[in-house]
């Protein structure tokens, strides 16, 4: 009886040994891996250590408080408006775009599985990869300043965000009612608009207003590079270091998104 | 016998009907607006040159292949810059949790909306305006933007951690709190192991989008591939350019699908 427990207190020993090394291992690996980053990246270890201070300072003399009287002049406001009515726009025409894109990206009932599945699933899959904001720089190269391109590359921000999501709900409806209608003799379209649609038209809903919510965080920025709302006040204000009046701007980012956040909430949840 | 087309549908109610009507209306009339605004008002279609013009500007896009080489390293840089911001991320994320998460936050009414006022202002800031605020008392480099990139997403993580504690099964908390635990080990040893999966979940996802945000960091300062691109579009270098992008959405489709797999994986 002894004997045994010493056997089993001996291997959990060895257990805790064992794992205690591993544990020292990894440690060992991430603390090698952390400062072969800080040579990679070149980072200046003595600007890390006053960082507070700077930070500290930085927001307490010239961020705050933020001056909002810069925000209420007219061309601000207008340029506000504009950033909400580009990423309505952007939303609603890349939405019209997705919808037909997620019905052929959706493997159970899409038209073609070999030409159109694939190609669909490609513009999906590299819309979402591709960075909005490079794109809203190559579309202002193309089309000039201006919420056209900005509204543009929203387009192509909802094709790939919605896009998956909305293939992803087709691809979980109930297959059943699918093949209740294809035994009617009903064509793809049919198909599409009396079995598909009616099942997920409630969850596409929610999707179609999130995105717009996320089209809007997006479209804050857009005026960045140039294309259209009220990131280039930013982008002005900041490079002259009149860091208050930038602020004036960001807090009406922070408001304008959390409001729409809120908005997107209280739509999805009245429609389901 | 009635001819089963005039039976009015019991589920569609004349009110239902035109309300839906009317959301319709609205809806299409709120767009109407906006396009004409967009896309009539704002936009100078005068100075946007034929059709013919922007298809040859479209076409110094294309990816310029010998210059692939280069943009090798800075592109690991956003992988190294993505990695620990996410790091920093999930350290900070854990006591703002904590905070936010209603049923072990210390005191309910002044520490609960903190932690939720703190999460809200990270997931509803861009991540470039934070790179700002970071290169603006920093300096330029790779430091402002994996901080940038560490306040961004800890919203994200802490909110999904604070949700998987409040659904935590209370039984094994008190369990631990019945043996004279202090609240630390309380959170390590009775909630941590519960939520564990769903938060190595949520962390991988972070990393996954985190390698799509450090991508754009670069084009306020904050290093990685995006100070290239900023740089090459300066010089008009468009077919660098091109490249540079399509770099970039490799390396986030195959950071994307390389994260799905794991995370199908742990569940």
């Amino acid at each position: 009886m002894k004997k045994n427990v010493t056997l089993a207190y001996d291997s959990y020993r060895q257990d805790e040994v064992r794992s205690g090394l591993w544990k020292f291992v990894g440690l060992l690996i991430f603390i090698a891996f952390a400062f072969w980053t800080i040579d990679v990246l070149k980072i200046p270890i003595e600007r890390v250590l006053s960082m507070f201070g700077r930070l500290g300072t930085m927001v307490s003399e010239r961020l705050l408080p933020p001056e909002m009287a810069y925000a209420a002049q007219p061309k601000v406001v207008d340029s506000i408006i504009e950033t909400i009515e580009m990423s309505i726009l952007g939303a609603v025409i890349g939405t019209f775009i997705t919808m037909p894109l997620a019905w052929f990206a959706a493997w159970n009932v899409t038209p073609s599985r070999l030409f159109l599945y694939p190609l669909s699933r490609a513009i999906i899959v590299v819309t979402r990869g591709m960075p909005t904001l490079m794109w809203a720089m190559v579309l202002v190269a193309i089309f000039g300043f201006g919420p056209f391109a900005g509204m543009l590359a929203l387009v192509k921000a909802t094709i790939g965000f919605a896009g998956k999501l909305m293939a992803e709900q087709i691809e979980a409806i109930d297959m059943r009612r699918v093949e209740a209608i294809r035994a009617t003799g009903a064509n793809e379209l049919d198909v599409l608009f009396y079995a598909v649609i009616p099942q997920v038209w409630a969850n596409w809903v929610g999707i179609i207003i999130y995105n717009w919510d996320a089209q809007l965080r997006n479209s804050t920025i857009l005026g960045f590079v140039g294309a259209g709302g009220m990131g280039l006040y930013l982008r002005e204000q900041i490079s002259i270091i009149e860091y208050q009046t930038a602020m004036s701007i960001i807090v009406v980012i922070i408001v304008i998104v959390v409001l729409s956040e809120m908005a997107s909430q209280f739509l999805r949840h009245r429609l389901y | 016998m009635t001819n089963i087309s005039t039976i009015a549908n019991p589920l569609r109610v004349p009110r239902d009907v035109y309300r839906r009507y009317a959301i319709f209306g609205v809806c299409a009339v709120i767009v109407l607006t906006v396009g004409k605004d967009i896309i009539i008002d704002e936009t100078d279609w005068a100075r946007m040159g034929t059709l013919q013009e922007m298809v040859k500007t479209a076409l110094w896009f294309l990816p310029e292949l010998s210059f692939f080489p280069k943009t090798v390293g800075p592109l690991l840089e956003t992988l190294l810059i993505a990695l620990w911001g996410t790091v920093l991320a999930v350290v900070v994320s854990m006591p703002i949790a904590y905070l936010a998460a209603r049923n072990i936050t210390p005191i309910k009414w002044i520490t609960y909306p903190l932690g939720r006022g703190l999460i809200v202002l990270s997931r509803s800031t861009h991540e470039i305006i934070f790179a700002l605020i970071f290169v603006s008392a920093l300096g330029l480099g790779p430091l402002p933007g994996i901080l940038a990139l560490a306040t961004r997403s800890l919203g994200f993580l802490a909110k999904t951690t604070a949700e998987a504690i409040e659904n935590a099964n209370p039984g094994p908390i008190e369990a631990i709190q019945a043996t004279g635990a202090n609240p630390l080990m309380v959170f390590c040893f009775g909630i941590m192991p519960q939520i564990f999966p769903i938060f190595v979940g949520n962390v991988i996802f972070q990393l996954d989008i985190n390698i799509r945000r450090a991508s754009i960091l670069g084009l306020v300062g904050g290093g990685g591939i995006g100070l290239m691109f900023a740089e090459v579009m300066q010089n008009l270098q468009y077919g660098r350019a091109g490249t540079i992008v399509v770099g970039i959405t490799a390396m986030v489709v195959v950071g994307e699908f390389i994260s799905n797999r794991v995370r199908v994986r742990l569940i």
